[in-house]
């Protein structure tokens, strides 16, 4: 009888901390979520969303053009998104928030190129498993057991990326922590070596991206493509490669009326202080480029061209 | 099968429910198979390769107790076990050795290098395997009669690819003993199990994103960087390492098995030679009872005794890996050993053998000896002896920036993960925080609470499945 009471008692114990690590797990999940949320702009009746990734990320000032716009804005970019991943980004924005009139899409010479980026992208979308698109797409991606080890304990879909990036979304905070300037030198040299990310577009991206235009436009959502200034160093590595790009996007505009492209390089490739590395700006880089483009993307809602 | 993947959680639970519901005579066979089938889970060719190491230290050691010839018979087995160790490790090593020296002597040579693949855990199983055959040669121990248990005893899974080595004496006569299921045992070994997965993927794994990069190219980076990655490696590697040997401990005490504690808090060692005590303790007995010892130990001339101290640590050394980095490694704690010891005598001839013992000169020691072991460590990680070179005086020079990693959220991470690293361990230190076999000062609820944070810590935190460093040796 005492064997069997302390038994039971161990399995009672047992039982509850089990219990206490899944309501831990799940209160710590959802607050985590709901600070990722905020900081993505997600479930708000933002008008206008940016997307991309940390090439964007870093560009623009979310609260700065929310105080020069005067309307609420998202902006959901996230480190190393591939064209595909942007896709299901942008069909998280248009399922969460109704009010979605326009997306700024942060473009690149090296968007389509599809080494560099990461083959395990779809992580990104761990924190997001309890919606429907990103279940499905991380199913799709991940393997069995790494699929349901996400889907059943909330805490393993966070990494102290994202947790930083959940406080900052409680804390209301976006600011560009990447101080600091690119070392040119080094850069140069980099350059001359062939050390650097070269630009290899491959077709199947160019699809994906002109499919995701197509629906945002069935959707009847403005597009504005940015370009955010990168380094003329990098710009210049490959010069008839980088130039095919631009008159890509340039031409996406010209035969679409839906898409608007703003391009910032001429003025902005040399101001090397602006840089923290080839393609990132830092706090200095992104206050000068703010400005400028909030000015730009007034001027389309006002005037409805570019 | 990594520890730390949802596979060894699977096929562990499938061990554990079988092994306790099947009859005792079957429970040495599942094991037999359940080890074979994790070691072959890496490279299904090796398994004939233990295979062939126990046969060979199985069958020998019978003759060996038989008495005539033994002499011949050890030397046998003990050949057929190093020769797979030296083809896989070390064939590669000597040849460039060769070319290295016949080029300094200006006759240089071109020899071919060989395509292998170095078998995980090789280094391990082939000392626990020669371990039993030295025994039974010294009459320490009985030959084993039955098969099972003896290849079961060179396979036991838990701690076969990266230790604790075991000894005979040790593990054979539990796989004789009825286990029954212990619930309070079961819960002890997965409180060790989830300390160990924590040190590896929450502390190691992480602080390898930083290190890693520095020590791959360390031309690219200044002094305070390479200084910064070279104390995270030296507590990554204690973390991986001793991270493994617990999660080993733990596996194995959930079925009622007792390993040998492999690490006793190294890094609070306040001298070179308690460092070697509380280190790999597993291998350091190993080369003290089958290295130093038949060389004559510290009963010998001064000459001779520091020869022996400098062959077991350059032996030590090249167990690690067949690099110079290694040897190097093992030179320089040779070389603290024996400075130590003469400081040692000399403040014995001073008259000063109290300030020894005190508290304050321990206190001091502590942190000497950890700077001194992470010094080393520079030689045992870097890629080659010019590298380990260039970091080892670069370090001094504190001029240029310190990297904050790619991501400066997760070094300060790491930082605060070393902070309670050494908070939980001066808790060990002291005896108020449970360790291995010791349980805890702290009543039972706030222990509870502590292991829910390290699982909610390790999903939050952990890092995707990286291989053991020990894995490699």
């Amino acid at each position: 009888m005492h064997s069997f009471t302390s038994s039971f008692k161990l399995k009672i114990k047992i039982a509850s901390f089990v219990l206490a690590f899944f309501l831990l797990d799940f209160s710590i999940g959802k607050f985590l979520e709901q600070g990722l949320f905020r900081y993505y702009g997600l479930r708000t009746d933002s008008k206008i969303a940016f997307v991309g990734h940390s090439h964007l990320m870093l560009g623009l000032d979310k609260k700065a053009i929310e105080d020069e716009l005067k309307i609420p804005v998202s902006k959901y970019t996230r480190e190393g998104v591939n064209v595909a991943e942007r896709d299901l980004m942008i069909d998280q924005l248009s399922e969460e928030n109704p009010e979605l009139e326009i997306v700024v899409y942060g473009v690149d010479a090296w968007m389509f190129t599809g080494e560099g980026l990461s083959a395990n992208s779809y992580k990104l979308f761990y924190p997001f498993l309890d919606q429907e698109a990103p279940a499905a797409y991380v199913k799709k991606e991940a393997e069995f057991l790494d699929y349901w080890q996400h889907k059943l304990i909330k805490t393993s879909r966070y990494n102290e990326g994202l947790i930083s990036s959940s406080f900052r979304g409680y804390l209301n905070n976006w600011d560009n922590l990447k101080f600091g300037v690119v070392d040119t030198l080094q850069l140069k040299l980099n350059v001359e070596s062939g050390n650097f990310r070269q630009i290899n577009s491959s077709e199947e991206n160019r699809r994906i991206f002109e499919e995701t235009l197509q629906k945002l436009k069935e959707m009847g959502k403005r597009v504005i493509l940015v370009y955010v200034p990168t380094i003329s160093y990098y710009n210049h590595a490959e010069p008839e490669k980088f130039r095919k790009e631009l008159n890509y996007f340039r031409s996406l505009a010209d035969k679409d009326s839906n898409i608007d492209y703003l391009e910032y390089l001429e003025g902005w490739e040399d101001q090397f202080n602006y840089f923290f590395d080839p393609i990132h700006l830092n706090p200095v880089g992104q206050k000068a480029f703010t400005s400028s483009f909030a000015t730009d993307l007034k001027k389309i809602l006002q005037d409805g061209t570019s | 099968m990594l520890f730390n993947s949802w596979e060894f959680v699977l096929f562990f639970l499938a061990v554990l429910i079988l092994f306790f519901n099947l009859p005792q005579r079957f429970r040495v066979f599942l094991l037999l198979v359940a080890s074979y089938y994790f070691y072959m889970s890496w490279r299904w060719e090796f398994g004939f390769l233990m295979l062939g190491v126990s046969f060979s230290n199985f069958y020998v050691g019978k003759q060996v107790a038989k008495g005539k010839n033994k002499g011949w018979w050890m030397a046998l087995t003990s050949f057929i076990s190093i020769l797979p160790l030296l083809y896989y490790k070390y064939a590669n090593f000597i040849l460039e050795s060769v070319e290295d020296v016949s080029a300094f002597f200006g006759k240089p040579t071109a020899l071919p290098s060989l395509e292998v693949i170095l078998p995980v855990g090789i280094s391990f199983f082939t000392f626990q395997a020669l371990s039993y055959s030295i025994d039974i040669y010294r009459q320490k121990i009985e030959p084993e009669p039955s098969l099972a248990k003896f290849l079961t005893f060179v396979a036991f899974f838990p701690q076969l690819v990266a230790g604790p080595i075991e000894r005979s004496d040790h593990i054979l006569p539990q796989f004789k003993e009825k286990k029954y299921f212990n619930w309070d045992e079961g819960i002890a070994g997965l409180k060790i199990f989830i300390w160990g997965l924590f040190k590896k993927v929450v502390i190691a794994d992480r602080l390898s994103l930083y290190v890693d990069p520095v020590f791959d190219n360390p031309q690219l980076w200044s002094g305070p960087t390479l200084l910064m990655a070279t104390i995270f490696f030296s507590i990554q590697i204690y973390c991986d390492f001793s991270g493994y040997s617990d999660m080993a401990i733990g596996v194995a005490r959930v079925m009622g098995f007792k390993l040998m504690q492999n690490f006793n808090l190294p890094y609070w060692s306040s001298s070179i030679a308690e460092f070697w005590k509380r280190w790999h303790i597993s291998l350091s007995t190993w080369f003290g009872d089958y290295l130093y010892i038949p060389l004559g130990g510290n009963r010998v001339s001064v000459p001779r005794w520091i020869v022996n101290i400098f062959i077991v640590f350059l032996v030590s050394g090249l167990w690690h890996g067949a690099n110079w980095t290694f040897i190097v490694w093992g030179a320089l704690h040779a070389f603290y050993y024996l400075v130590e010891f003469l400081g040692k005598q000399g403040m014995k001839a001073l008259g000063l053998i109290s300030v020894l013992g005190s508290p304050i000169y321990k206190s001091f020691k502590i942190p000497v000896v950890f700077v001194l072991a992470t010094y080393a460590w520079i030689f045992f990680r870097a890629n080659s002896i010019g590298d380990a070179w260039y970091i080892s005086q670069k370090i001094f020079q504190l001029e240029g920036g310190l990297w904050w990693g790619s991501s400066s959220v997760t070094s300060l991470l790491s930082i605060a993960l070393i902070l309670m690293l050494a908070f939980v361990q001066f808790g060990q230190y002291k005896g108020l925080v449970g360790m291995y076999y010791r349980p805890s000062k702290f009543p039972a609820w706030l222990s509870a609470s502590a292991f829910l944070m390290l699982l909610i810590g390790i999903s939050l935190f952990g890092v995707s499945s990286n291989a053991f460093i020990y894995f490699q040796f």
